[in-house]
């Protein structure tokens, strides 16, 4: 029978610290090797794993049946164009979207986003294929996907730090919401070879500043801040 | 009006009598007031599921485990079941695959509880030496019903050892069908009051803590004497309860003052209270309610025998049938709200969920649930040594203490899933400081 010093509770037989202080237990008349087993089990535990798997198999089959039988039908009947390319970039964005959902949810968020991004580009590269010239894609298309991923990657990286609840999620994304536009004006007029002045951008660049501000006053200031939780509550 | 299982094929009088001349595929049961929120908090590495144990003075035998379970599970229909989705609302279908099955014991208690795991049932049982333990999702019942169902497998249990056991109190006899009253969602029977009283909604103090790694519940047993607490608590005129909530609170207390903080916030705790003592029903369902004690140390530093005195007064004010049945009123407004009615359950689960993790979870410092002093049936006796309740994985970062008593051993159970012990090293140390004598057990790996 031992018993804390610190917490002066008597301590089961087989414990060899304190639960409560992890004070060792050091009693000179039992050796160190001398505990008797546990009273409670040491095996842990599994939840079992409950199978998406007949979800699974049937949303890869419509998908990949929809993609192939589209295909056929554009080799063999309606061959005018590559149509079937969209239809199958298509299939592949929806089962890139619903993969962490049904197949395999412990995928990181960040890969998860991630691999949303590059299914989107995906498509959009299968679709150039359907145009004249793909300058569109790389000087266009590809930036603004990168650019809408980065900002979604965002999120899940700032939740890490921060308590993402309303007023510092609207900053977020009216800080986003300017950079992206500026950043789309400029990659417009790049693409239209015209000089790189900013216009309907600058316009969405001041109101969201003047936003920001407000939200960062907002949230600064607690006053204010329960104020427009009063007023906004729901 | 009680609310009696449902069935497509109506035989009232067959469902009044209890016997079982419908076709079991026809009867499903809606869940009760209480049910309908666990299911909506499921998540990957949360189930709201409890925990009961009963400690033999013999090694537990699986084998006849099983067939006591097998004997004893048909007197349980609502125990029996697996929880489906409807349009608006879940409820509870009997459920006829084999199983449930009983298991050897694991590290880890009360682990999530997937609804489409384990063949569906919502129960598990395990074995460990002389330990039997019942887990349960709260969806099915509270620690009443679950306790029935424990105490009437082990009478069957011990019945098949050769040792007879009379059903009486929490022991059923399981040749007979069960009460239609067992059946019922008791809530609505009482939610009759004329006023919906508001509810505290205010955030509390949180028990910040290093979280453990998924699938870890960590427990902390104190074994004491029932008549050295009730000694304690009467040198402080108060009832067990009372002290215990005190010690409970005042543990609290000094871990927020311990802690880092840059503003104090009121300590509450969340204690569910069973309604059967002031509503008579037989229901093995859920059938209790939360009254919330707290101390606002905002107002001052408050002495143990004060929170004590504030413990004492708060019970005998709110603990009476005419504000628990306000709180049931206004806990079944909601549910009987038409609008509310016809909300698709997808956007019913987004707002509860929602409500829950913003203004309820934060309304409680940590939860604390006293089943009294159990009895069992004289014959029953000899074979008992102890019992042990779970109040099973927080929701969020907390701890909750559940405490148990049987002839003169007292249990408190602690269980959290964060690594810091402080608010029990508190609690304990001054249990002791109390000159209460307490035996520590744990699972903790040290």
């Amino acid at each position: 029978m031992s018993y804390c010093v610190n917490c002066g509770v008597e301590l089961e037989a087989s414990l060899k610290k304190c639960p409560l202080c992890h004070t060792p237990v050091v009693n000179p008349l039992q050796s160190n090797t001398e505990f008797p087993p546990s009273p409670y089990p040491t095996d842990k535990g599994q939840v079992e794993v409950v199978k998406r798997k007949d979800l699974g198999i049937l949303l890869s089959v419509v998908l990949s049946a929809t993609s192939i039988t589209c295909f056929l039908l554009n080799l063999l009947v309606f061959d005018a164009s590559l149509w079937s390319l969209t239809v199958i970039g298509c299939c592949i964005c929806l089962f890139v979207f619903t993969f962490p959902a049904i197949f395999y949810s412990k995928t990181p968020i960040y890969v998860s986003l991630l691999a949303d991004g590059v299914s989107v580009a995906v498509y959009l590269f299968l679709i150039s294929f359907l145009t004249s010239s793909t300058t569109w894609f790389w000087q266009l298309g590809l930036p603004i996907v990168v650019m809408l991923t980065v900002c979604a990657e965002v999120f899940p990286l700032l939740s890490r730090f921060f308590p993402l609840t309303i007023l510092p999620c609207s900053l977020c994304i009216f800080v986003e919401i300017p950079a992206f536009c500026v950043s789309l004006e400029l990659l417009i007029k790049h693409l239209l070879n015209r000089p790189y002045r900013i216009t309907w951008s600058a316009v969405v660049l001041t109101v969201c500043v003047i936003i920001d501000f407000a939200l960062i006053t907002i949230l600064a200031k607690k006053r204010l801040r329960n104020e427009v939780r009063r007023r906004l509550h729901f | 009006m009680p609310n009696y299982p449902h069935s497509t094929t109506r035989k009232p009088k067959q469902a009044r009598n209890g016997k079982s001349g419908r076709n079991k595929k026809d009867v499903w049961y809606k869940l009760d007031l209480s049910a309908i929120v666990y299911p909506t908090l499921q998540r990957r590495d949360f189930s709201s599921v409890y925990r009961l144990s009963v400690m033999l003075k013999e090694t537990v035998d699986p084998v006849l485990l099983q067939a006591a379970l097998d004997k004893t599970l048909p007197r349980f229909p609502t125990y029996r079941v697996a929880i489906r989705k409807g349009l608006f609302w879940r409820y509870l279908e009997p459920n006829t695959r084999p199983g449930p099955y009983v298991m050897e014991d694991i590290k880890n208690p009360c682990m999530p509880m997937p609804f489409k795991g384990n063949n569906r049932y919502l129960i598990r049982l395990y074995y460990f030496d002389r330990r039997i333990s019942l887990e349960a999702h709260h969806c099915l019942g509270d620690g009443t019903g679950g306790m029935c169902l424990l105490q009437t497998l082990t009478a069957a249990y011990l019945d098949l050892l050769g040792h007879p056991v009379t059903p009486e109190g929490f022991v059923l006899d399981i040749h007979t069908d069960p009460d239609p009253e067992e059946l019922e969602d008791a809530y609505m029977r009482y939610a009759n009051a004329q006023v919906c009283p508001p509810r505290p909604a205010e955030k509390t103090y949180r028990v910040r803590g290093t979280k453990e790694p998924f699938y870890t519940l960590n427990i902390i047993d104190g074994i004491l004497s029932v008549q050295e607490v009730m000694t304690v608590a009467r040198k402080y005129n108060a009832s067990i309860t009372e002290y215990l909530n005190a010690v409970l609170l005042y543990a609290l207390l000094q871990k927020q003052n311990a802690d880092f903080h840059i503003r104090l916030r009121p300590v509450r705790i969340a204690m569910p209270v069973n309604l059967r003592r002031f509503f008579p029903s037989k229901t093995l369902r859920n059938f209790i309610t939360m009254v919330y004690p707290s101390i606002d140390p905002r107002l001052g530093n408050y002495r143990f025998e004060e929170i004590v005195e504030h413990i004492h007064h708060y019970m005998r004010y709110y603990i009476n049938d005419k504000f628990l049945r306000g709180d049931i009123t206004t806990n079944a407004a909601t549910q009987r709200n038409p609008l509310i009615r016809i909300v698709p359950l997808f956007i019913k689960d987004l707002v509860v969920r929602t409500f829950y993790t913003k203004v309820q979870d934060k309304n409680s410092s940590a939860g604390l649930t006293n089943m009294g002093a159990l009895h069992v049936p004289d014959n029953m006796k000899p074979y008992i040594e102890r019992f042990d309740i779970y109040m099973g994985q927080p929701f969020s970062s907390r701890t909750n203490c559940a405490i148990i008593s049987f002839e003169d051993i007292l249990t408190i159970n602690f269980a959290s899933s964060i690594m810091e012990a402080d608010v029990e090293r508190y609690f304990f140390r001054k249990l002791v400081q109390d000159g209460i004598h307490v035996k520590i057990e744990s699972n903790r790996t040290l």
